[in-house]
């Protein structure tokens, strides 16, 4: 058997164990909610989850799949990440969490000469946890920008006011 | 040689989970998750009691002496004076149901900002000193009794509330939490414990009547300014009458969209609106102010700041008073108003559109009309002249801002106004529309930017429909009828679905509006070439 299709055939394990682990980063209260409920708009963070979470399986395990294509099903989650209570460690590390479930599920299925296949596998999840780092920085600037550009438009009609206090400076005023 | 930590030991953010009932897990005051105080000079200009200095991120928060007397007997005032307050207490039997509507709850999954387990923080100090089981079982069955962490606890969870009222919908008794989250701001106002974001407008606008602090003559010319502006797109100047006695409407609308972007294309669509029609109207000084940041704080200063809309309507003697694009400003007077300030003025009358000769009954009792029913009204009878395709470059999408959905049922005036004033509309998800709409997690006065990052949070759900009709249809425009949400969304937008830009109705109906005797217009409100130009100049 190719070690795509080992790969292919854990999937549904793989990423239901490795969802389920990202939702017991979040108290137990809420990990019961966070499992049952479909839908993407009642639960969105566990939508966000497994839409993140089956795409970077399916990259990992040596899909065709455009970096852009990662990225986007990434997008969501890590801006959700990035914006929880937590460390920014513990905000992208959940990534991680995937590589002990494929080492209890995947790795003893493959034969000794596709070592090689898993370790590139394992490559692949680092590719794109910089990819997420890259996704979480860009979130923590706009959080930064939004603050800034707010409390310039609070109060934007103000300094217009302010400088035509007097009337408008004349057009030759300041030219010699 | 030192252990590194593996990526499970990293990420374990549960270990007080479940070793810790919810009860005894105390929250982080750490920076972005708290607004900051209130200025004691403030609180002590506005007669608030026990005003101090303090810092949430600090052990002590300088509480007076006898805080947990002022508490005890504040909760015990409320609950003889509101009757809802002791059957809410009562009657919730923890079904759940409200559990996962919360946008805060979805947005941090924080299970206290759970509607139930938020009101139950309350509800345990209730338990313990109002209900003999409570009294003799304690802690069994959820009784405490109060300490310092629980006044925290509080804080921290009545501002992790906007008190946009979706738990309502969905709760079997009907249980307004909103209301219980505005008790225990009241309570913790009583012991001096206020926030800076809500107080500062709050004295603002007792003092100088909007939330600015801006005077009356810089008032004026703001909006002067703003009807220049209006001048060099329309071609028309349209009339900014301030203070005249003698007309027949009285115009209040919330000051944001005099002072701040985007708020401002919607104010002069007003202006437009009311020139074109030839209006019987006049803008207050006094009164230039529809929000309410009083209602965030007690319900005697929601009452005094609102008491200022019938006293101009009376010393200028207006008929009736037409109301902008606000959100919590309507919920004060839909729900409130004829309690705090009723009746109105002797003089005041059922208003009648003076352009459609339509009676509004539904406003018989407060004698204030909204906009959008207003232009509803005018564009069912064909008195606008307007050209959709002008806001062609638009493809909107409809925010119901939860006070004017929930709270006085304003759904399909502004979908029929919009509909008619742009020709790309697309719903977002129902389940996050009308009633079931997701606030943009910042209303209620918790709109401060020191809290940037809990508000991305609590408005995900928001952000989260609102990025899904843009990958679908292309959305570029969300439409409003709140100044709050027009200064909230806009950050929102740009994190969850960055190119989407907010407005309100007005600004688009004076888009579309095309005015008696106008010079062909070039450019919309926000002064950006208009769609189809290019056409026409090769059509010509």
């Amino acid at each position: 058997m190719k070690s795509l299709d080992v790969f292919f055939n854990c999937r549904e394990q793989v990423i239901e164990e490795w969802v389920n682990a990202i939702f017991n980063t979040y108290p137990l209260q809420s990990t019961g909610f966070l499992r049952t409920v479909k839908d993407p708009f009642t639960n969105p963070v566990a939508d966000m989850t497994r839409e993140a979470a089956r795409t970077v399986y399916e990259a990992v395990s040596g899909w065709d799949k455009k970096p852009e294509d990662v990225k986007q099903a990434i997008d969501r989650f890590v801006h959700l990440r990035a914006v929880q209570a937590m460390l920014p460690s513990q905000g992208i590390m959940v990534f991680y969490l995937l590589k002990p479930i494929m080492r209890k599920h995947v790795l003893p299925k493959l034969k000794d000469q596709a070592l090689q296949d898993y370790l590139d596998a394992e490559s692949r999840l680092d590719t794109i946890v910089l990819m997420a780092f890259d996704i979480y920085m860009k979130s923590r600037e706009t959080v930064a920008e939004n603050r800034i550009r707010e409390i310039k438009n609070q109060h934007a009609q103000l300094v217009r006011w302010a400088q035509r206090v007097g009337g408008s400076p004349l057009e030759q005023e300041g030219k010699s | 040689m030192a252990k590194l930590p593996t990526p499970e030991e990293l990420v374990a953010s549960r270990p007080e989970f479940p070793a810790q009932s919810w009860f005894d897990y105390k929250p982080k005051f750490e920076a972005g998750s708290y607004c900051y105080p209130a200025q004691k000079p403030t609180m002590e200009l506005m007669h608030m009691p026990n005003p101090h200095d303090w810092d949430p991120a600090a052990d002590d928060w300088n509480l007076p002496e006898n805080w947990k007397e002022i508490l005890c007997d504040a909760f015990a005032d409320r609950l003889a004076k509101h009757r809802s307050l002791k059957l809410f207490m009562d009657i919730c039997v923890r079904c759940g149901a409200c559990a996962d509507k919360c946008h805060f709850f979805l947005g941090t999954n924080d299970p206290k900002n759970m509607p139930v387990l938020r009101v139950e923080l309350l509800r345990s100090l209730y338990r313990r000193d109002y209900t003999l089981l409570g009294k003799i079982l304690g802690k069994t069955i959820g009784a405490r009794e109060l300490d310092y962490d629980i006044v925290k606890e509080l804080f921290f969870y009545a501002y992790q509330c906007t008190e946009c009222r979706r738990c309502s919908l969905f709760c079997p008794y009907g249980i307004d939490t909103a209301e219980i989250t505005a008790i225990v701001r009241e309570l913790l106002h009583e012991v001096g414990l206020g926030i800076h974001w809500i107080m500062d407008p709050v004295k603002n606008c007792s003092l100088t009547g909007n939330h600015l602090g801006i005077k009356p003559h810089s008032y004026k010319e703001i909006v002067e300014m703003l009807a220049d502006d209006c001048e060099d797109i329309v071609g028309i100047r349209p009339k900014t009458p301030f203070n005249e006695r003698g007309h027949e409407i009285l115009f209040i609308c919330p000051s944001g969209d005099v002072f701040a972007d985007p708020g401002i294309y919607t104010f002069m669509g007003y202006l437009i609106l009311f020139n074109e029609l030839d209006l019987d109207y006049t803008l207050s000084t006094y009164a230039s102010e529809g929000g309410n940041f009083g209602s965030f704080t007690t319900f005697n200063m929601a009452k005094k700041l609102n008491a200022k809309m019938y006293a101009e309507a009376e010393r200028l003697g207006c008929k009736w008073i037409l109301g902008g694009e606000c959100g919590h400003m309507w919920r004060v007077i839909n729900q409130y108003m004829d309690t705090y300030n009723g009746p109105t003025p002797a003089h005041m009358q059922t208003p009648v559109s003076p352009i459609t000769g339509t009676v509004f009954e539904n406003a018989a009792s407060t004698k204030m009309v909204h906009i959008a029913e207003f232009e509803a009204d005018l564009i069912k009878h064909g008195k606008l002249n307007l050209d959709p395709s002008r806001n062609d470059d638009l493809v909107c999408t409809w925010h119901d801002s939860c006070n004017p959905a929930r709270a006085m049922g304003l759904l399909d005036e502004p979908r029929y106004v919009l509909k008619h004033v742009v020709n790309k509309f697309y719903e977002m998800p129902e389940n996050t529309i009308r009633e079931n709409t997701f606030c943009c997690g910042a209303g209620s006065g918790l709109n401060t930017e020191e809290i940037m990052e809990l508000r991305m949070r609590s408005g995900m759900p928001r952000g989260n429909a609102l990025r899904y009709v843009q990958q679908k249809y292309g959305v570029n425009r969300m439409c409003c009828v709140c100044a709050i949400d027009r200064a909230t969304l806009p950050p929102l937008a740009n994190y969850w679905a960055p190119g989407v830009t907010v407005s309100g109705l007005t600004e688009l109906v004076a888009n579309a509006l095309v005015c008696k005797g106008e010079p062909k217009r070039t450019m919309n409100l926000r002064q950006e070439d208009l769609p189809h130009l290019d056409e026409e100049e090769q059509g010509e």
